[in-house]
């Protein structure tokens, strides 16, 4: 269910699921859908000062009303304007009367003339029309809006709180409906005008959230690692978005949050992450996934916590594959790292396991070619709860055994603590399961570890290794059965001093029959 | 498992240097040698490697979604929401066999109970190590069928009662009446319909075996039998169709004789089996490998030494 906070969310929520026929498990399959063809946008609403909830207007007259307002309330100048254009406003918020808005001629140059008039009240309301609109989802909206960008974008370097958050999250809610209104903007010099908002208002932590999640949507685009990532790295943005990244106390994640998915948009785009590392963006990823992971760990689940995790965990894993293994001393020079990465894994496994795998996924990374971070797994005693996950799958389990694997490759000393660790038994399980990945990287990580130590290879004969691998050179993968059999011929275990009891007794039949045959003559 | 307090002390007590950096200098970006012997056709080809994920990747859907309703205002349960965690199944590596758990008892109770006393020469499988050997003593042994001539070698299947007798018949005859067997169990071929659990059951009582006329003599028992396997399998034989034959010859001649127990259902590898599992053992035997460890004694020195 939905986890209603009073009638006007619910009524929210249910607008928006109503094309599901309220069905939540639909909505959410339509969603992920829409990610995987790229469609996936998101918007944010600013609500009203007045308003808790974003409630939604049913109202079927609102497209009248819009009309009303257009063509006779507001031709005439007077107090009364700031009045129409708050009913304006709230009969915008309703989907059809955005269409009917668009559709009026002149409608938009109307609002942009408020916007840039004299009337700075009217200027605030004429701005809230525009968010109320940008906020549509029908995707012919935005478009109508070339005439408004280029006031919108000077407006950031305004000094007004609520208008600078309102022409933002405009600009947020324009970006991903229209390439055309996109270009404009870019064009226009959004990228310097956000650098300089978030230079500016630093202070001010409910436009430095905006900002971040204009860049964000921005970030998102096609091409944006060919036309905008370049322009950002260029740009002062990188520092401010790393710096904000500490969350305030008082203000909450949410500036942090926005920023770190910023981070993450640019992360993931780009193969040679050097400027963000530059900047020391790994190193202030990190040391803030080692906070955060005791605070989780404590049990601090504050909400929305993970909201903040996921970009970070991604960050910290995107830019480990930009960073050379020698500089991994100053680029995350806390080696607690790993201790958090496991209490996140710990402690989202049940409530978010995609946030587990990830969280193993990161682990993956820092263990692939440092010897140090293998070392610490085991000197930090780690090793037995990754083990422990190992049953688990949709992925972590398959990313855990990643990391095992790692650790087994870096040096014959740690196989043979893995080994005491009871790796051994698990890889006894994970080589029974029925995802063929397992299996095979369970085979390849036991060809390392058995070479490592004679007491290796005894253990997993005594722990009925060998069976096993007979059995698994029956499977209907030929690279299972291969691995199998490259195990059995060519690795210490066949050497094990098995030795069978039938044979004896063959023997002393054969004996007897010699006898008898002698006895006989 | 490291307890969340240890966690916690090892998160809160200031800050742990990256040690050994000088040993990662050295080494840079590239890995250890691996310790094995890299010979041609090394099958293991795992290696340590960097996984960069780009933005549409399906690891992170989950946590895109996530984003989504939180700019949209849209607060969720999360049991509605995230999928539940789910654990890995097991499944029954034998090709042929189908059979899937989602414990780790389950496999091992499937696997013993259906694969593991597995004869090498015909693929019954038989529920205990005991009934093996003596299926394989009763049924692939020319020695003993030499020897049975002379001597009680029959073993009662009633573990304990270390009796032994002339024949079969006469062994049947013991068991229904010194250890009460149903004049009409089983000591025919198995029933297709067979459950495990049936089995299981009926674990001591199943084993009246037939004496197989059809092995061949020569110097050393075991080896002989395998070689006759291997040779076979070299022509390209399946094992499914060399345990046909040998089940057709038997079925021909258990007509007259009426004990010809098997055990197992994994035996009729072209039958249509009806039971839920349905093993059965259609699968290519590697020619060089036979299902020596847990099963069939005897031929277990063999191994490596066939050419």
């Amino acid at each position: 269910y939905i986890q209603y906070r009073d009638v006007d969310h619910v009524s929210s929520c249910n607008a928006k699921i109503l094309g599901y026929g309220n069905n939540w498990q639909l909505f959410n399959n339509a969603l992920r859908q829409a990610r995987r063809d790229r469609q996936l946008v998101s918007k944010r609403l600013l609500l009203n000062d007045d308003e808790d909830q974003p409630g939604v207007t049913m109202d079927t007259n609102s497209g009248e009303q819009v009309r009303q307002i257009l063509f006779h309330k507001l031709q005439h100048s007077g107090p009364e304007r700031e009045g129409h254009l708050k009913a304006l406003s709230k009969a915008l918020r309703d989907p059809s009367a955005q269409l009917t808005f668009i559709k009026q001629e002149n409608s938009m140059h109307l609002l942009v003339g408020l916007l840039t008039g004299s009337d700075a009240t009217c200027r605030l309301q004429a701005v809230r029309c525009l968010h109320e609109l940008s906020h549509s989802p029908h995707t012919n909206v935005a478009p109508a809006f070339l005439p408004a960008t280029p006031y919108l974008l000077t407006y950031l370097s305004g000094q007004s709180t609520k208008f600078t958050e309102l022409c933002l999250y405009t600009l947020g809610n324009l970006c991903p409906d229209s390439d055309v209104v996109k270009e404009k903007l870019l064009a226009q010099g959004i990228i310097p005008a956000l650098a300089n908002c978030i230079e500016n208002q630093r202070h001010n932590l409910a436009v430095v959230e905006a900002v971040g999640f204009t860049l964000s949507q921005l970030l998102q685009a096609k091409d944006a690692a060919e036309k905008i990532i370049p322009m950002v790295l260029a740009s002062s943005l990188p520092s401010h978005l790393i710096s904000v990244l500490t969350p305030d106390p008082k203000f909450g994640l949410a500036p942090a949050i926005e920023c770190a998915w910023c981070l993450h948009y640019i992360s993931c785009s780009m193969k040679d992450n050097r400027v963000l590392l530059a900047h020391g963006a790994l190193l202030q990823c990190s040391s803030l996934l080692v906070s955060l992971g005791g605070a989780v760990a404590e049990g601090n689940k504050e909400e929305g916590m993970e909201l903040l995790i996921c970009p970070l965990l991604r960050c910290v894993g995107n830019l480990l594959s930009s960073c050379p293994v020698k500089d991994l001393n100053t680029q995350v020079a806390d080696i607690r790292i790993v201790v958090a990465l496991c209490a996140l894994l710990q402690a989202y496994l049940q409530a978010q396991p995609a946030l587990a795998r990830e969280s193993a996924w990161v682990l993956n990374n820092l263990t692939a070619h440092s010897s140090a971070f293998c070392s610490a797994l085991l000197t930090l005693n780690l090793v037995p709860g990754l083990i422990q996950l190992l049953p688990f799958s949709q992925g972590i389990n398959t990313m855990i055994l990643r990391v095992l694997a790692n650790v087994a490759h870096k040096k014959k000393e740690l196989c043979v603590q893995l080994a005491h660790h009871g790796l051994l038994s698990a890889l006894c399980a994970t080589l029974k399961m029925a995802d063929q990945e397992m299996v095979t990287l369970s085979m390849d990580v036991l060809s390392v570890l058995v070479v490592s130590g004679p007491q290796v290879a005894e253990e997993f004969v005594r722990q009925g290794g060998l069976s096993l691998l007979e059995a698994i050179q029956y499977n209907s993968e030929g690279e299972i059965r291969q691995r199998a059999t490259r195990l059995l011929e060519h690795h210490p275990l066949s050497s094990s001093t098995y030795c069978s009891v039938k044979t004896s007794v063959q023997f002393a039949l054969f004996v007897e029959f010699v006898l008898i045959q002698n006895f006989k003559n | 498992m490291l307890q969340q307090p240890e966690l916690v002390r090892l998160l809160t007590e200031g800050h742990l240097s990256l040690k050994n950096c000088d040993e990662d200098c050295l080494t840079g970006n590239s890995q250890e040698p691996k310790q094995s012997v890299d010979e041609e056709g090394d099958p293991f080809n795992f290696t340590p490697q960097l996984i960069h994920l780009h933005k549409d990747h399906e690891i992170f859907e989950d946590g895109d979604i996530h984003r989504h309703m939180y700019l949209q205002d849209l607060y969720i349960s999360e049991a509605d929401d995230k999928p539940p965690l789910s654990v890995s199944e097991f499944a029954c590596h034998i090709s042929g066999c189908s059979a899937v758990f989602s414990t780790l008892e389950e496999y091992e109770h499937h696997y013993n109970s259906l694969h593991r006393h597995v004869c090498c020469s015909c693929r019954r499988s038989l529920p205990s190590a005991r009934l093996l050997d003596i299926h394989i003593q009763e049924w692939h042994d020319s020695l003993f069928t030499i020897l049975a001539q002379r001597q009680d070698l029959y073993q009662c299947l009633v573990e304990g009662c270390g009796q032994k007798f002339r024949t079969s018949k006469h062994r049947k005859d013991h068991l229904i009446r010194i250890h009460k067997y149903p004049p009409d169990f089983r000591f025919d071929k198995t029933k297709k319909d067979r459950g495990t659990r049936q089995m299981k059951r009926q674990q001591q009582k199943d084993t009246a075996m037939e004496l197989v006329d059809d092995v061949c003599e020569s110097e050393g028992v075991g080896e002989v039998m395998c070689d006759v396997l291997s040779n076979q399998l070299e022509q390209g034989e399946s094992m499914e169709t060399h345990v046909s034959e040998e089940e057709a010859a038997r079925m021909a001649k258990s007509a007259s004789t009426e004990e010809h127990a098997d055990l197992s259902e994994a035996a009729h590898s072209t039958g249509t089996s009806t039971e839920p599992l349905k093993p059965r053992y259609s699968y290519r035997v590697p020619t060089t490998v036979c299902f020596g460890h847990g099963s069939v004694r005897g031929f277990r020195g063999r191994r490596g030494r066939r050419k």
